[in-house]
């Protein structure tokens, strides 16, 4: 298995989508084994490529720029070729990882969690055509193959937020995210077509190269990075379109830990880090990039302290890292944002299934109905805490470790620097308010606590592993470790894309962001564990701010107006002038005023001789007139 | 094997069932139907067959080609006058294949049909061969009376067997809409004739021969006054604005099987006209009347869809939808360009099997339910799980997903367009976003949420309807994954028409 063969891996899952999806209702247990073979299999290739990665990368050093191995898909001769390919550098591999094992995890996991579900054959045909979709997306050699996997992981979150589809919310919130999702698409395709336009290539490496050597026009190249952002700023739920990322916590809980923690939302990200150096070049792109970043960043760390579902928690806290990411990448530092992405998945993924091992013991996810399960689920009270804490920043986990590089690439940039500072607090606070809330202190509702209990060997050993991944994973910061795993320049080599990188270590920066999420974790654990009391009183003397964040700053209510009120009413004025306008008056007056005319002409038709007699007398002397004169 | 006697089957064939069909005494209406299936696999036999057996990287621009003379040398008829000539080329194969696809789906889907059921096939079947007349006709001749048959049975089928609707607001009987659908297409097919004639009279050969017509250099004034002729009036059977409204009251008001021919392959023979007897004939009238296709195009494009976002009923907004991708098509043609004309090419077939599968699956839910009001409904997956799955392959294809049909063709397409017209082409995919809004938007509304306790007697697909829908749908997932076939044929014919650059 070379690096070259990789095109087999977006297969394999691809194969049991088709089967399950197929014939599936006729397998033994729905077909779940067949998905998780297929994931685990490919898991397993992962280390060959990783394995002829690392010898390559010995063999040619810093010059090693990938390998890449496509076929031909249609092609109009001498005007259009079309290719499907794979390409794998440094940054595919990290993907790859991520994407095969979390994937792995959390379908091991959904054997006990979505045991007795409807659809559950469906549910596992859906996920395997999401993995195949996502690796096909991170190998991708071209454009078109891109975007053709960034569609299909849009399809597949659409249709697993749906999954409950006897709820309405569950498909409100599907649609919104298919939409909104839609709509940076939009801006996606119309970048690719550009730079399509402009090159006469979808190769990535090619365009890049292109761009570099200043073929692509300037107002062209800025139009595209922009277009191509606003794609990324869809898929990564970046500000404004950050909306449907909460939402589709509708869906089951693995999904949220796969989809819209772990691999499809960090898309966008990966796409930024690989079209990085177009950003570059353009005047003002990457300003732009850190700008939406510390806004998600900071937006979300707001709504994160209020909310009080546990998922919807989370999930603020994935916009969060989300943005934090971007930050990273707008000030030019991809290794970082990397970094954060592989560290994020781990304990990002691990955060959701241990809400989902919540969800499954108490069948409840608001924390007005959780509290003290402590004692009942110390397993999930451990690794969540492990999540949770990594997510804060605690240090030596991996979180730790991922946002001090981030901050360190800030250095620099003193105004991003101390909006990431703020932050610090604000999330620590967050994540020890959720942790208290769910296990410590009095149970809310009895109920619920007397039923809760661990779940089966397949939800626990998942949480086990993504939580001593948690533990360790920051660790390949070092130098030292990344060599030890084989990546003869360390870690930072491997992920950084142009050249080599090699990870920082500010004291001062980490002393003062461990100070800073001292302070929000002791802030969470006095308002929360030693005056309970105070939050509520807080809330009641800042209603308005409350009020503010809790309703997620009122942009959901400003995008149904508008939907209401400008576009559907828009559209109807629209449906209005094509039945009345068009078609009564264009169409049908024709055909009327037709039939008027017909009704005028029909009292010529008199019947009477002399009339007629009349009409051709007049004729013949019209005829006589025109004749004797051009004569 | 390539013989002529192929496409010539596949018009004499309907024709000969329809006959046949007359001397079935209309008691027997299992017998029609058995008949008519049997008579649909044949034809999807023939048309595939015609478009899997043409040769690719041949020197023949024509293939299965046959000729036989009617009329020569009499009057003002010279050799070759007027002759039956049957040919397809790049773009006509796959034309062929969909009109047997789309007509087998039809029959199939018309099995439920009990009203009169004989006379109903033997109009289907008169349309069906006009169809097929007009894809693979090489005469003037012949094409424009095999385009008469097919747009004319239509009258009585949407007369006899369609469907009155009552909005709030407005009305719209089957009569009315019967009757504008065939005013406003033979209005338009004036048009037509007239050019036919002109184009007769200017080459001065005495034949309605196309392959001998091509050959003639018309003057460049001519192609600029005679190519408006056959660009509105094919133009308006292709559903283009302003003169698209026939089409989604039509639709409408069609029992199920029609709507999927009308949408599905009727509207192709306008796209059709266009490239035959305009572009092909007259490369320098389309050259400088391109950009005003092209700009109606857009129109098509954002003015369907945004008029399909408002509509509340699901044929309307299907058929509204439908005008807005017939408004790919013109984007595509018009460009002008290899890339473009592919993609429209490929647009019209997929447009075709798309909107045939959506069509049918309306006629699935209205035959039941009565009512095809998108907000009666709702959580009609549990009880229709394939029929839900069925429909919103067909949405996901009309919304560009990848790996389905409308993909390959709206990439081309907008490939094409950006080369000429960036800002339009960006109207274009805007357009393909707002088909996600009313697809989605619908699907949400009626197919998940809480189950209509109203609806909870309604059942999933027959056989028939499933075969049919599952043939479509085959099709669909072959062209998104698989285009090299359709895109091997039309590339090579697409870039030996005049004018394409």
């Amino acid at each position: 298995m070379n690096m070259s063969d990789a095109w087999v891996l977006p297969l394999l899952p691809a194969a049991a989508f088709v089967v399950l999806a197929l014939f599936g209702p006729y397998l033994p247990r729905k077909g779940d084994w067949l998905a998780i073979l297929a994931i685990g299999a490919v898991f397993v290739l992962t280390f060959p490529i990783i394995a002829d990665f690392t010898a390559a990368l010995a063999l040619e050093g810093e010059a090693f720029a990938g390998v890449a191995n496509s076929i031909q898909w249609m092609e109009v001769p001498g005007h259009l070729e079309l290719n499907f390919g794979v390409h794998v550098d440094g940054i595919t591999i990290v993907m790859l990882v991520v994407v095969s094992f979390v994937a792995l995890m959390v379908q091991v996991y959904s054997l006990g969690y979505m045991k007795g579900d409807a659809r559950y054959g469906w549910y596992y045909a859906v996920i395997s055509l999401f993995v195949a979709s996502m690796l096909a997306l991170v190998l991708a050699d071209n454009f078109l193959l891109l975007y053709f996997s960034w569609e299909l992981v849009g399809l597949c979150s659409y249709l697993l937020i749906g999954h409950y589809s006897h709820l309405r919310s569950a498909a409100e919130a599907s649609k919104k995210a298919f939409i909104t999702t839609r709509l940076g698409d939009v801006g996606l395709l119309i970048a690719i077509i550009l730079l399509w336009r402009e090159t006469g290539t979808l190769n990535i490496q090619d365009i890049i190269a292109a761009a570099q050597a200043g073929e692509v026009g300037r107002e062209i190249l800025t139009a595209s990075v922009v277009l191509l952002f606003l794609g990324a700023m869809g898929k990564s739920a970046q500000f404004p379109f950050h909306v449907w990322l909460p939402d589709a916590m509708e869906g089951p809980t693995p999904v949220s830990a796969l989809i819209h923690a772990a691999t499809m939302v960090v898309a966008g990200v990966y796409l930024v880090a690989r079209m990085l150096p177009l950003f570059e070049l353009v005047a003002g792109g990457m300003e732009m990039v850190l700008a939406i970043g510390l806004m998600t960043t900071f937006l979300s760390a707001t709504m994160g302290l209020v909310m009080t579902d546990i998922k919807r928690v989370i999930a603020y806290s994935t916009l969060n890292s989300l943005g934090l990411m971007f930050v990273a990448l707008g000030v030019g530092s991809p290794a970082a944002a990397m970094l954060y992405l592989f560290t994020h998945a781990f304990f990002k993924a691990l955060l959701f299934l241990g809400a989902g091992s919540v969800i499954h013991a108490t069948e409840r996810q608001d924390v007005s109905g959780l509290g003290g399960l402590w004692s009942k689920m110390p397993l999930t009270a451990i690794t969540f805490g492990i999540g949770a804490f990594s997510m804060a920043g605690l240090p030596f986990l991996a979180g730790f470790w991922a946002k001090d590089e981030i901050l360190v690439a800030l250095l620099e940039n003193k105004i991003a620097f101390a909006f990431v500072l703020l932050t610090l607090p604000l999330t620590a606070m967050y994540m020890m308010r959720v942790f208290v809330l769910t296990f410590l202190g009095e149970p809310k509702e009895p109920e619920a606590h007397e039923h809760a209990h661990e779940g089966p060997l397949t939800i626990t050993v998942p949480l086990v592993l993504l939580a001593v991944l948690t533990l360790v994973t920051g660790f390949v910061v070092f130098d030292q470790v990344g060599r030890a795993m084989g990546f003869p320049g360390g870690i930072g080599d491997v992920i950084y894309l142009h050249g080599p990188h090699a990870f920082d270590f500010n004291v001062a920066v980490t002393l003062g962001s461990i100070a800073l999420v001292a302070t929000g974790l002791g802030a969470g654990w006095y308002a929360w564990v030693i005056r309970p009391e105070l939050p509520a009183s807080i809330m009641a003397r800042l209603q308005p701010v409350h009020a503010l964040f809790a309703n997620e700053y009122y942009l959901n209510n400003v995008y149904q107006a508008i939907i209401d009120h400008v576009i559907l009413a828009g559209a109807r004025v629209v449906a209005w002038f094509d039945r009345n306008v068009v078609n009564d008056t264009g169409i049908d007056g024709a055909a009327y005023s037709t039939g008027f005319a017909a009704y005028v002409m029909k009292f010529q038709q008199t019947g009477k001789l002399p009339n007629y007699a009349l009409a051709m007398v007049i004729g013949i002397v019209a005829l006589a007139a025109v004749a004797f004169f051009k004569a | 094997m390539q013989t002529g006697y192929i496409l010539l089957a596949t018009i004499a064939l309907p024709l000969f069932v329809a006959m046949l069909l007359v001397a079935v005494p209309s008691k027997r209406a299992d017998l029609v139907r058995y008949i008519s299936i049997a008579t649909g696999f044949a034809l999807f036999g023939l048309s595939a067959y015609a478009f899997f057996a043409y040769q690719l990287a041949t020197a023949d621009t024509y293939q299965f080609e046959l000729q036989w003379t009617w009329i020569e040398n009499v009057g003002f008829l010279g050799k070759d006058g007027i002759t039956l000539h049957l040919g397809i080329d790049g773009i006509g194969a796959p034309m062929v294949l969909l009109t047997g696809i789309v007509t087998f789906a039809a029959t199939l889907i018309s099995a439920k049909i009990d009203y009169r059921n004989k006379d109903y096939f033997i109009l289907l079947f008169l349309l069906v061969a006009g169809v097929f007349g007009v894809f693979t006709s090489l005469d003037l001749f012949f094409w424009f009376f095999f385009y008469e048959l097919a747009v004319l049975p239509m009258y009585l089928l949407i007369g006899v067997w369609g469907s009155s609707s009552t909005f709030a607001t407005f009305a719209r009987t089957k009569e009315y809409s019967a009757v504008k659908l065939t005013m406003v297409l033979v209005g338009a097919s004036v048009l037509i004739f007239v050019g036919i004639f002109a184009v007769f009279v200017e080459a001065g050969i005495g034949t309605f021969d196309l392959p001998q017509l091509y050959e003639v250099e018309y003057d460049e004034n001519f192609q600029k006054v005679v190519f408006p002729l056959f660009l509105i009036g094919c133009g308006v059977l292709a559903g283009l604005w302003p003169f698209h409204t026939w089409s989604p009251d039509g639709h409408v008001a069609a029992p199920t099987a029609v709507s999927m021919l009308h949408a599905g392959v009727l509207m192709k023979l306008g796209a059709f006209g266009i490239i035959r007897l305009g572009m092909q004939l007259m490369p320098e009238g389309a050259e400088f009347w391109m950009p005003m296709l092209m700009t109606l195009g857009v129109i098509n494009v954002v003015y369907g869809a945004i008029s399909a976002m408002a509509q509340t009923d699901f044929k309307y907004m299907v058929g509204y939808s439908s005008m807005s991708h017939m408004g790919y098509v013109l984007m595509g043609l018009a460009t002008m360009n290899a890339v473009g004309v592919n993609g429209a090419v490929l647009q019209m077939f997929s447009h075709g099997v798309m909107t045939a599968l959506m069509f049918a699956m309306i006629g699935v839910l209205y035959d039941q339910a009565h009512t095809r009001e998108i907000s009666a409904f709702g959580g009609l997956v549990k009880r229709m799980p394939h029929f839900v799955a069925f429909f919103s392959i067909a949405g996901l294809a009309s919304l560009g997903l990848p790996g389905l049909s409308g993909f390959v063709a709206e990439f081309n397409i907008f490939l094409g367009t950006f080369q000429t017209y960036p800002a339009l082409g960006a109207l274009g995919i805007l357009g393909a976003a707002i088909t996600a809004v009313y697809i989605l938007r619908m699907m949400a509304q009626a197919f998940f949420g809480e189950e209509n306790e109203k609806w909870a007697g309604l059942k999933d697909m027959s056989r028939y309807e499933y075969a049919g829908g599952a043939l479509l749908l085959a099709f669909i997932v072959l062209m998104g994954v698989f285009p090299s076939p359709f895109v091997d044929r039309i590339a090579e014919t697409v870039l030996n028409i005049p004018g394409v650059s």
